[in-house]
């Protein structure tokens, strides 16, 4: 009898709903339809004036050419319109051919992609010993000039509910070494997901923090912040996996919250590699509008999985940048940013209980660490851009820490060309000795040049 | 208790499965237009039954807009975005793709572009690259500040609407009817104001003029930059002075986020006068809506080159 009384209650409150709604579905479908049959009476309209228009200009004699036709622009380049239509004299044809051109091949059959390709090249000079002992910025390329990173990038819609992109890098790891090629990314971002929700299926750079997401050629200095050299390894935090972000419209301002899954193949900071122990990672980011001309950019992100012998290992890290850029600017005037990164680890510690430096049993313990590097980059003129960042560094797998500054300098002769000169000098609380062959790397003092280059697209990059 | 929280639930599911769509279909359109000028022209099309909100100000090169979260917030409520398209407002991908909005991605029927039908001026006809600058493989995208294309983008923009909101139709389209009627009012006025000047020769700073250069039957002999977007050689700057000299130049465009004081400069040398443009909707005092821009502009060439 309950039963009976609450599906009549149930019954009649939604009756009158689901009419409604049927009656709107109705009245929109007749609105469609009239709106229809007047696009195509419109369309008939349309077409059998334009084939008029059609017998009237194939009778008439050919109009003649328009009077206005912009003159082109003085100190065109070489390679414009006009000098390309004159006939190709004997030398030019012995001269070299021009390369081909990707563009000539658009039209009927163009590409449904777009392909950029950057081109890095780093040159380090520092003392012998830390030669010696790789124990420089650039492990093993001590003292050389060296491709850092050429970067293939291949990127567009895949369909109308997902995009595509594919990174594949070159560089150089040791002095003297082979080129190897490996695959930076290659991930599908999927769009038409419900409810502000987007779906990045691949490998990728994890978006963790502000600038791990960032590939090397577009960070703002030479080398990336030693927290994440330390914490995550050379290349930071790259995993295959999946992430999801959800960004609600109901706030204010914007926030995005983030959470993945992942191998957790990371050596530095995981390593387990498997699904069935994953990497589990979150970020929430949010963003401040101070004005036209100013904004502030916060972040926490979160990562959690296993290393190689089966034992957790967490990082929390925050970010915050802060830009102000003068109305009217085609570049920030000043830039702030700091990240820091706490590492939680269960170590397997060895016990000596007969005080004979020999470890009797392991003992499972907890090491926490903390790294953060904080930095500021003012541009007062649109080509050149100087700075400086401060890293201070604790290692996670050992005691110790070490403390760097770098000052920078940057010059844009263009938009798609860079050059870099910087210099850092890094402080290590103990002696340094990765090489294991006696040579030592405290202190360490390193001069960079960098130069790099972006040919054919590349994305704009969010604040 | 439970019974009645049941109940409560079930009213509640009621209410919204009615309120919902009646407050859906109350509400405003929600467009994101990329540039002002867009801004202005889908507010004329849009009428009250639009909210319009734009990327970028008047005062920014749109060429080089940074793409900021904020961006991306105003782009997850909108209903559908106007671009303008020809690789001007390409950085709008990037906005478009971090706003999580199926509504505007690319191929979706929020998506807006309005090169659609333009005759688009300085489309390279061989080979390009970026010797040639930051040259735009499918011509030149300046094209939203000539009147006489205002016609093509209004239509271009009704289109969009009525995909999103056909039963709006006819009230864009009497908007735009009634916009156009004004704008030919304008244009009868502009183009009797520029008629004694047809022929003047002018320089401009970055060749986003050459749409409204070319209506008005204005020539442009020469720009500031070396290339589009490269910054001009002492060489490059001596060659325009000398030019400018020759060819009688009056007057250097420039754009108010470009170098307004070397724009200067090369004018007083070349006893020419450099005046700021309304590059877009907003990037000067007096040009807050899209005829008053134009306006602005005649007046401020009129003037300068009489």
């Amino acid at each position: 009898m309950r039963a009976c009384v609450m599906f009549m209650v149930v019954f009649t409150t939604l009756l009158p709903a689901v009419a409604l709604a049927q009656s709107t579905e109705a009245e929109a479908l007749r609105r469609e339809l009239d709106q229809l049959r007047r696009q195509q009476e419109e369309s008939q309209k349309t077409i059998d004036a334009l084939s008029e228009r059609l017998k009237r200009l194939e009778s008439a004699p050919p109009a003649p050419a328009p009077a206005t036709t912009p003159t082109p622009p003085l100190g065109q380049a070489p390679g414009n319109p006009s000098s390309q239509m004159t006939p190709l004299s004997a030398a030019d044809l012995l001269r070299p051919r021009q390369p081909f051109g990707l563009y000539q091949q658009r039209g009927a059959g163009q590409m449904l992609f777009d392909m950029g390709v950057t081109g890095d090249f780093v040159a380090n000079l520092t003392q012998h010993n830390v030669q010696k002992a790789e124990g420089g910025t650039f492990p093993g390329q001590e003292n050389t000039f060296f491709p850092r990173e050429i970067e293939l990038s291949l990127f567009g819609q895949i369909d109308p509910f997902a995009s595509g992109l594919v990174r594949v890098e070159a560089g150089q790891d040791r002095r003297g070494g082979d080129i190897n090629v490996s695959l930076a990314e290659a991930f599908i971002t999927l769009l038409a997901l419900p409810y502000g929700t987007q779906a990045r299926l691949g490998t990728m750079r994890n978006r963790f923090g502000w600038s791990n997401n960032v590939h090397e050629h577009d960070l703002p200095w030479v080398d990336r912040p030693d927290v994440y050299r330390i914490f995550f390894g050379d290349e930071g935090l790259r995993e295959s996996g999946v992430e999801a972000t959800w960004v609600p419209d109901f706030l204010p301002f914007y926030v995005e919250l983030l959470g993945g899954v992942f191998n957790g193949e990371n050596e530095t900071a995981f390593g387990r590699g498997v699904l069935t122990q994953p990497l589990v990672t979150g970020r929430v980011r949010a963003f401040f509008e101070l004005g036209d001309t100013q904004a502030l950019q916060a972040g926490a992100s979160v990562a959690s999985g296993q290393t190689r012998a089966r034992l957790r290992s967490t990082l929390v890290g925050y970010d915050l940048k802060y830009k102000y850029r003068p109305d009217g600017w085609l570049h920030p005037l000043l830039t702030v940013g700091t990240e820091g990164i706490y590492s939680v680890r269960r170590v397997e510690r060895g016990v000596d209980v007969d005080g004979d430096g020999a470890a009797d049993f392991g003992e499972k313990g907890w090491r926490d660490s903390f790294g953060w590097y904080g930095w500021a980059e003012l541009q007062p003129w649109r080509r050149w851009a100087l700075g400086a960042r401060y890293d201070s560094t604790q290692y996670p797998d050992a005691p110790g820490w070490q403390w760097a500054i770098e000052p920078y300098v940057s010059f844009f002769p263009s938009e798609f060309l860079r050059f870099r000169l910087a210099y850092k000098h890094t402080d290590r609380q103990q002696r340094f000795d990765p090489a294991g062959n006696g040579g030592s790397a405290r202190l360490v003092d390193e001069l960079f040049f960098q130069a790099t280059f972006i040919l054919g697209a590349h994305p704009a990059h969010p604040f | 208790m439970p019974k009645r929280f049941v109940l409560l639930v079930v009213v509640v599911i009621a209410v919204a499965t009615v309120a919902v769509p009646m407050s859906q279909a109350a509400r405003k359109l929600r467009v994101v237009a990329t540039i002002p000028d867009l801004k202005s022209l889908t507010e004329a099309v849009g009428g009250d039954l639009v909210e319009v909100d734009s990327l970028t100000r008047g005062t920014q090169n749109a060429h080089e807009a940074e793409v900021r979260p904020s961006m991306m917030l105003k782009l997850r409520r909108a209903d559908a975005v106007v671009e303008n398209g020809l690789d001007l407002d390409a950085w709008a991908d990037v906005a478009i793709e971090g706003s999580n909005n199926p509504s505007i991605m690319r191929g979706a029927r929020g998506r807006i572009e309005i090169s659609r039908g333009i005759e688009v001026l300085e489309v390279p006809t061989s080979r390009v690259d970026r010797s040639m600058g930051d040259v735009h493989p499918r011509g030149n995208p300046h094209f939203s500040l000539d009147p006489g294309l205002a016609p093509i983008i209004t239509q271009n923009i009704v289109d969009g609407l009525v995909r999103i909101a056909p039963e709006h139709r006819a009230a864009f389209e009497a908007n735009r009817k009634a916009f156009l009627t004004q704008l030919d009012q304008r244009m009868a006025e502009w183009m009797k104001v520029m008629a004694p000047l047809k022929g003047a020769k002018v320089v401009v700073y970055h060749p986003d003029m050459i749409y409204f250069l070319t209506r008005f039957g204005l020539v442009q002999v020469g720009m500031v930059e070396d290339r589009p977007g490269i910054p001009p050689s002492p060489q490059h700057l001596v060659n325009l002075i000398r030019a400018m000299k020759d060819e009688q130049v009056k007057v250097v465009l420039v754009e108010p986020w470009n170098d307004v004081k070397l724009a200067n400069r090369v004018a007083e040398e070349a006893g020419a006068r450099a005046i700021v443009v309304a590059s877009s909707v907003g990037a000067v005092k007096g040009a807050d809506n899209y005829l008053a821009a134009i306006d602005y502009n005649i007046q401020a060439l009129a003037k300068a080159l009489q």
